[in-house]
């Protein structure tokens, strides 16, 4: 125990609790133990979901047989069904969740509020929108093109924006001049469905309660390719992220260009929702539930981008594997995850009035 | 306190104008506080101390005028870069959830970190020494929000000293604190600015800017209407001219630093009690 006003003598640094320091030269990392460890503990359960994901079907195929399928010494025909539409539509599922848990973690920490999602500034019923007045204009009433919804869902959350007043608005007042766009926007994709027949309609619906049916490498890649980008993106913008948990003044003084800040990660936290709605639909509670649950796991202390991306992963690879082996007809991911979803909510919301969160002094 | 040879600037704010849109709140301002000197900012509620403040903080962009401090024009500065030349504690700041004393203080370091750099052998030294500056270092582990207020104020403190600037402002530092904790916190300023750095801070209590400033700044109106030593600046006439007030100023008799004492309003004639 050290008095209170000690003599000038050099001391050695001081230990933070729970993290870990890498050091190489001028260069230094800190890694939270307990996030490291949560995350060590999300891979492999990410990979045995993925296994048991590419094995579940509702045709019977055994363990042996579809490690035969993967590794190509297999039959011809179960080493396709294997590797051309089961694995890729795992592998698309894993992204779509990573997206929407990043996405969700990034739009949390913006507002504040554990109950932001994603979906709460446009970015669904711009995606939504979009595919649906494609799906009206088209001559075969099909739903389109994967990137029809990533541009719609950032055109919807570019109004939100506009509207709000600038990205570097604080985040509360963006969702609710979201809310108020989302609704307008869904009104006019309601109008426009109204006046499609029922095959249109049918496909339209299936794709607006999330469904991973029949995504393939087409899906596949430019996802990929998208959260190759923003992905690292999001990681690196983790660091800065921290500080918006102190008041705004707080923040500014401690060298925090809030606006610049906030407008990045509100367009990272678009871009990542946009590309996952484009390709996998609407997956409801996702970007709610894996920050949510990511938090637990790794601490309040920290903003949990990675942890919030595997449990993400995680959520949707479950889901669709349930959805294909719990009922005789399949069942799209998002209405598994909305069944999951709803009573999670109310968790969170008995959850929230519990902690004594009276951090002013 | 300290008699330097040539005191060299710490802040110096220059025919600053600051407000808002058909309102300004700071009006002609010029302040220089040498370094290893503490001021106080004193006046009545909304008078601009706050919003002078958040200026030279680089926080609400001047209207006009110009802020040094250390030298260097901190608007012409990056926010980083600023933020390595002046740190604020605002009034009552907000912490993340949760944090315990070391990893608010860690935030201190923030404007000298980066993504390669994310905590230096630099870092680790200044938050050590943050922490046995403010006598913190034994509630490194605590959580913040199970602190008493004046704990807490001075982990606030070491958090902005961890910063390592030449110049810390501090919004009113003593205002949640009870006589002893606020006292305890005034020496513990004394003791920073004796290490060489500028202090401005803005105080309600004007026996307390008399006692720990070595320079007392009094603003009315968003201007300064009077500033210089406490002993030559506080007196009947500024009481009266700054809060509207009759008061006798007596003399402390330990080391002679002026007390004002506000004397009774004069009962209105129509409610005057019968004596």
């Amino acid at each position: 125990m050290s008095a209170p006003h000690p003599t000038r003598t050099p001391r050695p640094g001081i230990e933070l609790p729970d993290t870990t320091v890498l050091r190489t030269g001028t260069l230094s990392w800190l890694f939270p133990r307990r996030g490291a460890l949560a995350a060590a503990l999300l891979v492999p359960l990410l990979a045995v979901l993925v296994a048991l994901s590419v094995t579940a079907s509702s045709t019977g195929m055994s363990l042996s047989q579809t490690l035969g399928g993967l590794l190509g010494t297999g039959d011809a025909g179960t080493v396709m069904v294997v590797r051309d539409f089961r694995l890729p539509r795992v592998l698309v599922g894993l992204m779509v969740g990573a997206a929407l848990g990043i996405s969700g973690c990034l739009t949390q920490t913006l507002a504040g509020n554990r109950l932001a999602t994603p979906d709460l500034i446009g970015v669904n019923e711009g995606a939504t929108a979009a595919v649906v007045a494609a799906a009206a204009g088209s001559a075969t009433g099909m739903v389109g093109d994967w990137w029809l919804g990533p541009v719609g869902a950032v055109a919807a959350a570019a109004l939100v924006v506009l509207c709000a007043g600038g990205a570097g608005t604080a985040g509360y007042r963006v969702l609710v001049v979201g809310i108020g766009v989302s609704t307008t926007i869904g009104a006019v994709s309601d109008l426009l469905m109204s006046r499609e027949n029922d095959n249109t309609a049918g496909g339209v619906f299936l794709w607006a309660v999330g469904s991973l049916s029949g995504r393939d490498w087409s899906a596949g890649t430019p996802l990929l390719i998208a959260l190759a980008v923003l992905v690292p993106l999001a990681l690196a913008s983790g660091h800065r992220l921290q500080l918006l948990r102190f008041d705004d003044d707080m923040a500014a003084a401690l060298g925090v260009e809030l606006r610049r800040v906030r407008a990045a990660a509100l367009a990272l936290a678009v871009a990542l929702a946009g590309v996952a709605v484009g390709v996998g639909g609407p997956i409801a509670f996702v970007g709610l539930a894996a920050p949510v649950l990511a938090q637990r796991m790794a601490g309040p202390t920290r903003v949990p981008v990675v942890c919030s991306a595997l449990t993400g992963a995680a959520l949707v690879v479950a889901a669709d594997a349930l959805g294909r082996v719990i009922a005789p007809v399949e069942l799209p991911v998002g209405v598994v995850t909305s069944v999951l979803g709803g009573p999670f909510l109310l968790w969170v919301l008995f959850r929230a009035d519990r902690p004594a969160r009276k951090d002013r002094s | 306190m300290t008699d330097q040879p040539t005191p060299t600037p710490g802040l110096e704010i220059r025919e600053l104008h600051a407000g808002y849109p058909g309102r300004p709140v700071v009006r002609d301002v010029s302040l220089t506080v040498p370094a290893g000197r503490v001021a106080a900012i004193v006046g009545p509620n909304g008078c601009g101390k706050s919003t002078l403040l958040r200026a030279a903080a680089r926080l609400h962009t001047p209207d006009s005028g110009t802020v040094h401090a250390d030298g260097a024009d901190i608007w012409a500065l990056g926010r980083r870069r600023a933020a390595h030349r002046v740190a604020l504690l605002p009034q009552s700041p907000r912490a993340p959830e949760a944090v315990t004393v070391a990893g608010l203080v860690r935030y201190g370091r923030h404007p000298h970190q980066g993504l390669l750099r994310q905590w230096s052998r630099e870092d680790e030294t200044a938050v050590r020494e943050a922490l046995d500056a403010t006598g913190t270092t034994e509630l490194a582990a605590e959580r913040l929000d199970r602190l008493s207020g004046g704990q807490r104020q001075r982990c606030w403190l070491a958090m902005v000293l961890a910063q390592h600037t030449p110049v810390v402002l501090l919004d009113e530092p003593t205002s949640a604190l009870d006589l002893g904790h606020a006292v305890e916190v005034l020496t513990l300023v004394r003791e920073v600015a004796a290490a060489g750095r500028t202090v401005v801070m803005v105080l309600h209590d004007l026996a307390a800017a008399a006692r720990y400033a070595d320079t007392v700044v009094a603003m009315k109106d968003g201007r300064v209407v009077a500033q210089g030593a406490p002993d030559e600046v506080v007196d009947a006439a500024l009481v009266k001219e700054v809060y509207g007030l009759d008061a006798d100023i007596l003399r402390a008799p330990g080391d002679g630093a002026p007390v004002v004492v506000p004397r009774a309003r004069a009962p209105r004639p129509a409610s005057a009690p019968v004596g």
